[in-house]
């Protein structure tokens, strides 16, 4: 089955604290790579291969699986002039696609209400995860924010149905009658009611998912079911947000950074898996980001901040492959110890947007860039 | 003790603090609105804040790796002071002078302008803008650390004048350019340094290195200038004077505090576009300030005592912001009374609410009033507000519930007992919407009959109805 | 007011004549650590004990907001690195508010928590055993455990600061004796902290809000008090920690001074150790490994003087990095080498004796 534009959905996974670019695509054939990375390093023999020059890191077999059925786009070298390696900074370059000015408005913000322009669907966006990433905001976009689905909701807390639903009830009567206040009353009013629509929606997700897939325990694994679960009940949600990390290693790195891509890994190939299972797999891109690759050389425990990192896309309808270049490791070549990125992010914002959501990319990411052509056609 | 006199009371003790418990309304009542307006302000009162028992338990109050550690000391302060005002005024010039974490990496130093808020905030505006211009984090933040002699970086300069004293329209481009020209030299020590930290992130090897002020005289560029039609040579110091003796800057100023303590105004970029809502409030505002050469305390004090802040017109009228929502709602609750390592958890979900102590959006601060609400995180402002108060093991909860049972004696209509909660819930008043559906609440649970029976059922009514007010509309406003 | 200024100038000449110059009796020794916030490094370290091999094992209670800081970093003097273990929470081998870490003889290590008043104890390797130690204010329950010590007969000394007295239980958690209560008075405490038992079997205790040392037999009985509080020599502000070296002389953790003292074992004023930390080897390879960072670094003078505003000691540390910033715990080796714990710099300072 091939998808429609419209049936198109965006699910992005944000690795947090700055993954080490080196140590998930290792360039385990360059003596250069094992001349920096003394201490923190994957040997050639744990390096699951991806073209006999570069591999993917041990624990990575779900993605190399789905690797070796072509639906990983890796993107190599990727992101964006004069390297900034405050998590916050970066992350706000990332989330906004601005990376001189101090943006308000975050890119896929802006790509939600393109899908959604008069805010019909109040799940049109959904992060799973508490407090809305700057990605997601935009002023007047109404984005739910979903910390725990089974639970999601107002009054959370009340363990008791009856209870529960007596509150709501009362709830239900200040809000829905408070149009009769002042503007701020009234504002009030419809966002409680508008709270109120969209947990009765999404609550309705859990008790209509079946699967046989189990996934992990993890909260990413969790996360990524709750995708599944609000994907399948079809409540028109086109984008989905989460996170996971800390990939912040700068201290003690092989054992988490190997915890990380387990979960990572298997998650991804859950969440595929389960998209198979219900036949959805065509309707589905995932992109992983991260907000900057790490040092070339360890710190004799982790390694520290850098730039120019790995994005990857994933799904049935990928082209898989690799795309940009990885960079050079030679030290004349790097950015301030740091590899040099090659291609701008927005290259790949860009691409998802035009290519994949049939969205004009320009005015959400802040300018024209050149796009991969990352979809099978 | 009349009604309105306690009402009055309650709007005050919101806008000039987190709001404050029965008893603390009813004291403050007996001492006369007056002098407590003067309490609120006098600087020897001691804020009661314990900082060998902070340092002794919380390493990052003082150490300031990230926001997290600050978030909690601060929002320590708003529940524990005793000077509420003074952590609302740091606040208050938090919201004007936003400078936001993610160009600095470092808390302490945030911490330390929020300190320079608490010391500067009440006195002469002018020495604050002055302070406000060494402040090293400001430095970072709009880069004057590249405003050199001969390569002039605009940006503090312009935001001085834009956001921070005078607002767009009443200067030129060459104001802004004399403006920058004066900061010319002031910097931060070790500046490369310093900036390659901030961003890179780091704290290595051995934690967070303070940021402090460096006038570099030969970076300064002394040459004369005319800046707002006086021509001369200016330092920095000259150049804040000449805006402090502008009606612009008076006019400004007063408009930021009327937004921030009377009622709501647009976002500041539409200022130059809409009237206040009260004209006559900001010339009253502005009067005090020339009158009192320039100085905070005596604004505050004329605004607080001014009829256009004890109108009923403004009560209720503002929507809190998160840090006012969940401060009020802890010191009701007097669960962090002792130290405790969960209060991380609500300075967390002030973030989450959208309001991230120390990193303001970005350089024009948090917008205010319905800005503050999305359907995401209204839903949290709700279930925080309510389960707090429906945990009847919180001490502040306990208390109130053992009042409300003492008051009611036995018997209780449903409109006595809605009407004790939301008195012992600091004096709150309720539109006609949200008191039927509470009175339609208190008829159907049933009971009437309080503190006559079991402690448990007491608790399960009260608890429940505590709830419900929580989670009105009317909560949320301020 | 001036007279009674050079009179001041005049005690404080005599003391210096009377006392040796730092460099006769202490002399810095070397920097241990790193901030790091999981495995090798220090996060807020608040405490570190040494076995009788050389193993050192820093307990760090990171801080609320970041929960990967928790743990035991175990190391020894030459810098190398053997392995983390413990972490946040309240299950079995996790800890909250970590603050004091002690070492039986048969090489046992304990760890104490003070927001669930438990201790709990692992194997020399990091391998969690089991736990003991229950709130409250009843004789052997507890309530905010600061310091622990083990006394010549291999109990277990804790002081419990907000019962305001020190208790004694057999290692497996059997309570044995207790004394002190609340007050100013000999023998009172105002929530003390650090705990030490001399080679002669004397035990010190630092009564922190007191701002004082007081020294007791072994059975608990009051002997003399040192110290009263200021910033001044002889001064204390807040102090967090004591070590009794076998001469008797005191090393005491003035936290709020930021700053260590070395007392002679009667109690007169020796030398004041304001911190000297230099480049750890944890530290050279993080800088090896940023390189701009580092060139950055070495361009800059990181002595500079200090304008510091809003003032004090506690400000003035955040500046400049050599100096300590909230040491926190003082503890011996076995060969008399003195380990501060510089908690808010993530590292330990080492001095010894000439």
């Amino acid at each position: 089955m091939v998808s429609t534009k419209s049936d198109r959905k965006l699910v992005v996974i944000q690795l947090s604290g700055g993954n080490d670019y080196m140590n998930t695509i290792v360039p385990y054939t360059n003596g250069l790579y094992y001349d920096n990375r003394k201490t923190v390093n994957i040997q050639p023999t744990e390096v699951l291969d991806i073209d006999g020059e570069y591999g993917f890191r041990s624990h990575m077999e779900p993605i190399k699986d789905l690797w070796g059925q072509g639906d990983v786009a890796i993107i190599n070298g990727i992101g964006y002039p004069t390297p900034n390696r405050s998590h916050f900074r970066s992350m706000d370059i990332w989330h906004t696609a601005l990376p001189d000015d101090i943006g308000n408005e975050g890119w896929l913000g802006r790509a939600i209400r393109e899908l959604d322009p008069k805010g019909e669907n109040v799940l049109t966006g959904v992060n799973f995860g508490r407090g809305l990433p700057r990605a997601l905001a935009v002023r007047g976009v109404p984005v739910a924010s979903v910390g725990n689905l089974e639970t999601y909701g107002l009054f959370s807390d009340i363990s008791d149905d009856s209870s529960r639903d007596l509150a709501l009830e009362t709830f239900a009567q200040m809000y829905g009658n408070a149009n009769g206040g002042d503007a701020v009353m009234k504002f009030l009013g419809q966002t409680g009611m508008d709270a109120l629509k969209g947990a009765d929606i999404l609550s309705t997700a859990p008790a209509k998912y079946s699967s046989t897939v189990e996934y992990a325990a993890d909260p990413l694994s969790q996360s990524m079911r709750s995708v599944a679960q609000v994907l399948f009940a079809d409540l028109g949600t086109r984008v989905f947000y989460t996170q996971h990390g800390s990939f912040d290693t700068h201290s003690g790195e092989s054992a988490t950074h190997q915890q990380l891509w387990m979960d990572v890994s298997a998650a991804i190939g859950d969440f595929t898996a389960d998209l198979k299972e219900h036949g959805r797999e065509d309707e589905v891109a995932i992109l992983v980001f991260t907000e900057f690759g790490r040092r070339v050389k360890d710190n004799g425990s982790g390694t520290d901040h850098g730039s120019g990192g790995a994005a990857f896309v994933i799904g049935s309808s990928v082209e898989g492959g690799m795309y940009g270049e990885y960079p050079s490791l030679k030290e004349q070549d790097q950015l301030e110890g740091d590899l040099h990125y090659n291609n701008d992010f927005r290259t790949t914002y860009a691409t998802l947007l035009e290519q994949w959501l049939g969205l004009e990319a320009a005015p959400i990411v802040n300018g024209h860039f050149e796009q991969f052509s990352l979809f099978k056609n | 003790m009349s009604l309105q006199d306690i009402a009055l009371m309650a709007h005050l003790m919101r806008r000039a603090g987190f709001g404050a418990t029965y008893q603390e309304i009813h004291e403050n009542v007996s001492d006369g609105y007056d002098h407590t307006v003067d309490h609120l302000l006098d600087p020897n009162v001691s804020d009661g804040i314990q900082q060998d028992m902070l340092r002794r338990y919380h390493p990052d109050h003082s150490g300031g790796l990230g926001t997290a550690g600050m978030a909690f000391y601060w929002l320590h302060r708003m529940v524990q002071t005793q000077t509420p005002l003074r952590e609302k005024v740091a606040l208050f010039w938090h919201h004007v002078f936003a400078t936001g974490y993610g160009k600095l990496a470092q808390g302490r130093v945030l911490m330390d302008q929020v300190e320079m808020f608490r010391q500067h905030g009440f006195g002469s505006l002018k020495t604050l803008l002055i302070e406000l211009s060494r402040d090293p984090s400001m430095i970072i933040w709009l880069d004057n650390q590249d405003n050199h002699k001969g390569a002039i970086n605009e940006n503090y300069g312009r935001e001085l004048l834009e956001l921070f004293s005078m607002g767009v329209g009443n200067y030129s481009e060459d104001d802004i350019k004399a403006c920058a020209q004066a900061f010319t030299g002031w910097t931060v020590s070790n500046a490369k340094y310093m900036k390659m930290r901030a961003d890179n992130d780091s704290l290595w090897p051995y934690g967070r290195l303070n940021l402090h002020f460096e006038f570099d005289e030969d970076d300064h560029d002394g040459s004369e200038m005319t800046f707002l039609n006086e021509t001369g040579v200016f330092n920095g110091e000259e150049v804040v004077d000449i805006i402090c003796r502008q009606p612009a800057t008076a006019n400004f100023i007063s408009r930021h505090m009327y937004n921030f303590f009377v009622a709501d105004e647009p976002p500041v970029p539409q200022w130059p576009y809409r009237e206040p809502r009260d004209p006559e409030a900001i010339q009253i505002l502005s009067d005090a300030y020339f009158e009192s050469g320039y100085n905070i305390a005596e604004m505050l004090r004329v605004m607080f005592k001014s009829e256009f802040f004890k109108s009923e017109n403004v009560r209720s009228e503002k929507v809190k912001s998160p840090a006012e929502l969940v401060a009020g709602v802890l010191r009701l609750t007097g669960e962090s009374r002792k130290l405790t390592p969960k209060l991380q958890g609500d300075a967390n979900l002030l973030g989450v609410m959208g309001q991230q102590l120390l990193n303001p959006p970005s350089v024009e601060g948090w917008h205010t009033g319905t800005e503050w609400l999305d359907t995401g995180n209204l839903v949290e402002r709700i279930n925080y507000a309510a389960s707090k108060f429906a945990d009847v093991n919180k001490p502040g909860i306990k208390e109130m519930i053992g009042r409300l049972a003492a008051d009611a004696g036995g018997v209780a209509t449903p409109e006595t007992l809605v009407q004790d909660c939301l008195d012992q819930m600091g004096a709150i008043s309720l539109s006609k919407t949200s008191m039927d559906a509470l009175l339609n609440q208190a008829s159907k649970t049933g009971k009437s009959e309080i503190g006559t029976d079991e402690r448990e059922t007491d608790e399960d009514i009260l608890g429940e109805l505590l709830r419900l007010v929580a989670a009105t509309p009317d909560f949320q406003r301020c | 007011m001036q007279l009674l200024q050079i009179s001041n100038v005049v005690r404080r000449q005599n003391k210096l004549t009377t006392t040796r110059t730092a460099t006769d009796f202490l002399v810095y020794d070397r920097t241990l650590g790193v901030a790091a916030m999981e495995f090798r490094g220090f996060y807020y370290p608040v405490d570190l004990a040494i076995n009788k091999e050389g193993r050192i094992y820093g307990l760090n209670r990171s801080h609320e907001g970041d929960p990967r800081g928790v743990r035991i970093c175990m190391f020894d003097y030459d810098s190398n690195y053997f392995g983390a273990f413990g972490s946040v929470g309240e299950e079995d081998g996790q800890f909250t508010w970590a603050t004091s870490i002690a070492i039986d003889r048969e090489g046992l290590v304990y760890v104490s928590d003070e927001y669930t008043d438990r201790i709990s104890i692992f194997d020399s390797e990091g391998n969690y055993l089991r736990k003991w130690g229950e709130h409250g204010d009843m004789p052997g329950q507890i309530d905010g455990p600061a310091s622990m010590a083990f006394d010549n007969d291999d109990n277990l000394l804790i002081s419990d600061h907000r019962n305001n007295r020190i208790q004694k239980f057999t290692k497996d958690g059997r309570y044995v004796s207790s004394f002190g209560k609340e007050g100013e008075g000999d023998g009172e405490f105002n929530l003390p902290w650090g705990v030490t038992v001399s080679s002669s079997g004397d035990l010190y205790v630092v009564d922190w809000r007191n701002d004082r040392i007081q020294r007791f037999t072994s059975d608990g009985e009051f002997k003399s008090k040192y110290c009263e509080s200021g910033s001044d020599e002889g001064q204390l502000n807040r102090p967090a920690s004591v070590a009794v070296d076998k001469s008797g002389h005191m090393y005491v953790a003035d936290m709020g001074n930021d700053r260590v003292q070395v007392f002679d074992p009667d109690g007169g004023f020796v030398m004041t150790l304001e911190g000297q930390a230099t480049v750890s080897p944890w530290a050279q390879e993080f800088l090896d490994a940023s390189p701009t960072e580092a060139s950055a670094r070495y361009e800059s003078d990181l002595r500079v003087a200090l304008n510091a505003r809003t003032g004090g000691t506690y400000e003035k540390r955040s500046h400049i990095e050599h100096l300590f910033w909230a040491p926190i715990s003082v503890k011996l080796d076995l060969e008399g080498k003195i380990y501060v714990t510089d908690r808010n710099r993530h590292r330990v300072q080492v001095y010894r004796r000439v």
